[in-house]
């Protein structure tokens, strides 16, 4: 055997997960794909975000909160095994609304989820109470206000990529770079998986290959559904700190750069459009008119893993066990909830109890419903 | 507005390329970052004919102005101080004026945008009053501007000798001339039968030399050249013979030849050819200029520094490839044919492989605290600790560094990112690949962006 447990996919979740797994003392391979691979890892918004997760699915926003709640520890224990500095703010979040229909609907959101869950930290600020928050910035005229989140934040996606990864070395576990996995053959004990860098063999095998995932379960029998959606970013040159909250879709970074996103596209190929361009621009300066003058740096499109009702998908193969797969959208927030929840579930054989509401089976009974 | 060809450039490639493009009826329209046509060149040429300065910018300068006013008769649409920052399929290109963002469509399009100073990390090279030649060139061009106090210049190639002596003739003076220059192989002389028949030009090199070289200092055979000061430039140092020199300066002027400017192409995805010899990568082009990607055409040095002559007939030629492709002329092959244009590219090349061999770019180990990327200032010593933590792929360290992600998108670190990948992995430069390019191609307010959707909401 080579490890005691193979991961397959080195972004964030693959890592957090082999993080996971390497702070319980077990010996972890991460095989990593080519250069050229889609990277949701390396392309997203670095939102640490809660509110409006799982408006309908109580189990997927519960873990998204408890995950936010983790991250604090998270980080500090994954800073203190490393050398990387992540950037890292809760000061709670932001959802801008332009017009009093919005604002309506974003507050009747808020309401249904304070039914479900613990939601009480999530509430509607008007224009006024905006500008309190916010002496720096004059809002656009539309501006009618915004849904305030206290357990939101945001974080610098590719510093926790560059942790993680460095991270399982640290702890003696081992990642291997443009090492794309071919197949995963079961053994009568454990699995071989093959990959471009060689054949390796392991008790346990998970696959978190983002939108590959499919590829290397279903020829075992193992369906993981997922589909892809595009989306484009944009980001500024550094400026003074002026957005001291991060918002859905636009958030001001610890470098001074601001992001603003993000498109929800069916297209398949990862480039850029001026269109989408323009659509994000023009939000953005409608909100916070100042930033007409602020220099674009950068447009980029990544992919979104989405299961096909939006909550991840953690599960362990019937016909294989030790064959596990995980695949979600929001994968920096659920980075701690990967290490310290999903991980050890995975190892101790507690997945279908503690998790059971991830399991891909749940998509078989809509099928057969 | 629909053009046949949208051409992006008015240096020799642009210009030649224009004026056979309207001789052949075709609409054409001319996209410029300057504010009048001449490219790097010819830079201010019609302003300058007037003025002092322009015997002083010698022979080759002048030869620009019978381009520039066939350009200017030609009936092509010039678009001066204009940016092009997005190219799309179809072609749809986004430009920029005096702050105004519009779109035009063309059938083909053609690249001359020319050649970039290949950037050369030093200790000291981000500090005030270091600047590259190419820039003071730039100033002399466009105001007469000469720098003042003690001017040294460390390099190699034409440009600086070319500098230097426009600056002499000027009246100004040059305390010290660092010539990084190695002493020319027997490889570089092996080439110099085909370079002969070119004699005036290689006359010309040489008597630059001895006119820089009666001006001032001239040192050879040094290494660790460092510029040093508090605020700004204060003195440089060098090791040479086995001792540290150490001078007062007040200007240091820095070049080590130009590559391709190539994030357009990259942008696009277009096929790119690696040059082992000057270190740079060049879009591959087949024999009329077209790139991997039908329709879309290079021209002059963004296809490869062979200098403005040459410019100007590969933009001729790729005119006739262009006009071939469209329709708009039956028999490309016999109008190049009948403008003798591949022995007179060939006359135009004919000195460059013995450049090339004189004037390899320098390839010095990197000290860890020199900073690579000037945007971001990050260090050689950083990228090197991020590339041992990744694969040999310069999107990791960009993603681990935030090397590379500056307005300048990689212009100035990229090649450097790419060396340092090289040495730490153990592999040839070659093999490693460059960044992505992303959109914009040239920075672009979001204001300006933004203001695209009323432009098309209201047509």
């Amino acid at each position: 055997m080579n490890a005691d447990i193979i991961v397959v996919g080195g972004g964030v979740v693959g890592t957090a997960l082999a993080y996971g797994f390497a702070r319980q003392g077990l010996s972890v391979l991460v095989l990593d794909g080519e250069d050229g691979d889609m990277r949701a890892a390396r392309a997203n918004f670095g939102l640490v975000w809660v509110q409006g997760k799982g408006a309908k699915a109580p189990a997927y926003h519960d873990l998204t909160r408890q995950s936010a709640n983790l991250w604090p520890t998270f980080l500090q224990e994954l800073e203190g095994c490393v050398e990387t500095r992540i950037d890292y703010a809760r000061p709670g979040g932001l959802f801008y609304c332009l017009s009093d229909h919005e604002y309506e609907a974003r507050d009747a959101l808020n309401k249904r989820m304070h039914n479900q869950a613990e939601y009480a930290d999530t509430r509607m600020v008007d224009r006024r109470e905006l500008e309190r928050m916010m002496p720096a910035v004059t809002f656009g005229s539309e501006v009618v206000g915004a849904s305030y989140c206290l357990a939101d934040g945001h974080a610098n996606p590719l510093q926790l990529l560059a942790a993680l990864q460095q991270a399982i070395t640290a702890l003696g576990s081992k990642l291997l770079f443009r090492s794309t996995v071919g197949s995963i053959r079961p053994e009568k004990t454990g699995f071989t998986v093959h990959a471009t860098s060689g054949s390796f063999r392991a008790p346990k095998v998970v696959v978190a290959a983002g939108l590959a995932t499919p590829l290397l379960t279903e020829p075992l029998g193992f369906t993981i559904p997922l589909r892809s959606e595009r989306g484009q970013l944009l980001v500024t040159e550094r400026l003074a700190p002026i957005l001291p909250y991060p918002a859905s879709g636009l958030r001001q970074t610890a470098d001074g750069t601001v992001m603003i996103g993000a498109t929800k596209e069916e297209a398949t190929d990862r480039g850029v459009t001026v269109a989408s361009a323009t659509k994000l621009a023009l939000r953005a300066t409608r909100i916070i008119p100042a930033l007409s003058a602020a220099r674009l740096v950068r447009q980029w499109s990544g992919f979104r893993v989405m299961p096909p009702d939006g909550s991840p998908i953690y599960a362990q193969s019937e016909r294989y066990p030790g064959l596990f797969a995980a695949a979600c959208h929001s994968g920096v927030t659920l980075a701690a909830a990967h290490a310290a929840i999903v991980a050890p579930a995975m190892i101790a054989g507690r997945l279908s109890r503690d998790l059971a509401a991830f399991s891909n089976g749940r998509f078989d009974v809509q099928k057969c419903a | 507005m629909s053009y046949d060809v949208a051409i992006i450039g008015a240096g020799p490639a642009g210009m030649s390329a224009a004026v056979r493009l309207r001789a052949l009826g075709a609409a054409v329209i001319v996209i410029d970052e300057q504010p009048a046509p001449g490219g790097q060149i010819f830079r201010g040429i019609e302003r300058n004919a007037a003025s002092p300065v322009f015997p002083a910018l010698g022979e080759d300068y002048a030869k620009g102005c019978a381009l520039v006013a066939a350009f200017r008769a030609s009936g092509a649409e010039y678009l001066p101080s204009t940016q092009v920052w997005q190219i799309e399929d179809g072609w749809n290109l986004f430009l920029t004026t005096e702050r105004k963002a519009r779109h035009i469509t063309a059938r083909a399009v053609l690249l001359a945008n020319g050649a970039q100073e290949r950037p050369v990390p030093f200790p000291g090279w981000t500090l005030p009053n270091v600047m590259t030649v190419g820039a003071a060139q730039i100033l002399l061009k466009s105001g007469g501007m000469l720098p003042e106090g003690r001017i040294w210049i460390a390099g190699a190639g034409p440009l600086p000798l070319l500098y230097a002596t426009q600056l002499l003739n000027l009246g100004g003076r040059i305390a010290g001339y660092l010539d990084t220059a190695t002493t020319p192989k027997l490889s570089a002389l092996a080439r110099l039968p085909g370079a002969w028949r070119e004699f005036g030009n290689l006359a010309k090199g040489l008597r630059w030399l001895r006119d820089v070289r009666r001006s001032g200092m001239m040192i050879k055979g040094f290494s660790d050249l460092r510029a040093e000061g508090e605020e700004r430039l204060e003195h440089l140092t060098w090791e040479a013979a086995g001792k540290r020199h150490r001078v007062e300066a007040d200007v240091l002027l820095v070049h080590e030849g130009v590559v391709p400017r190539i994030h357009e192409t990259l942008a696009l995805r277009c096929e790119h050819i690696w040059n082992e010899e000057q270190g740079y990568l060049a879009p591959k082009l087949d024999r009329w200029g077209q790139t991997s990607r039908k329709d879309l055409f290079v021209a002059g040095d963004a296809g490869g520094i062979g200098g403005w002559m040459a410019a100007t007939v590969s933009g001729e030629i790729a005119a006739l490839g262009i006009a071939g492709q469209l329709g708009i002329a039956a028999n490309p092959d016999d109008l190049r044919q009948a403008a003798h244009l591949d022995q007179r590219r060939a006359r135009a090349l004919a000195l460059r492989p013995f450049l090339d061999a004189l004037y390899p770019p320098p390839r010095t180990r990197l000290a860890d605290d020199v900073i690579a990327c000037r945007c971001e200032e990050v260090t050689a010593g950083a990228i090197r600790s991020a590339a041992r933590n990744s694969p040999a792929d310069p999107s990791a360290v960009k993603a681990a560094t935030r090397c590379g992600m500056g307005p300048c998108q990689g212009r100035q670190c990229g090649y450097t990112v790419q060396a340092l990948l090289a040495e730490v992995h153990g592999l040839p430069i070659g093999d490693v690949s460059f960044f992505h390019i992303r959109p914009p191609l040239k920075p672009i307010t979001l204001g300006e962006i933004a203001s695209l959707e009323h432009a098309e909401g209201a047509a």
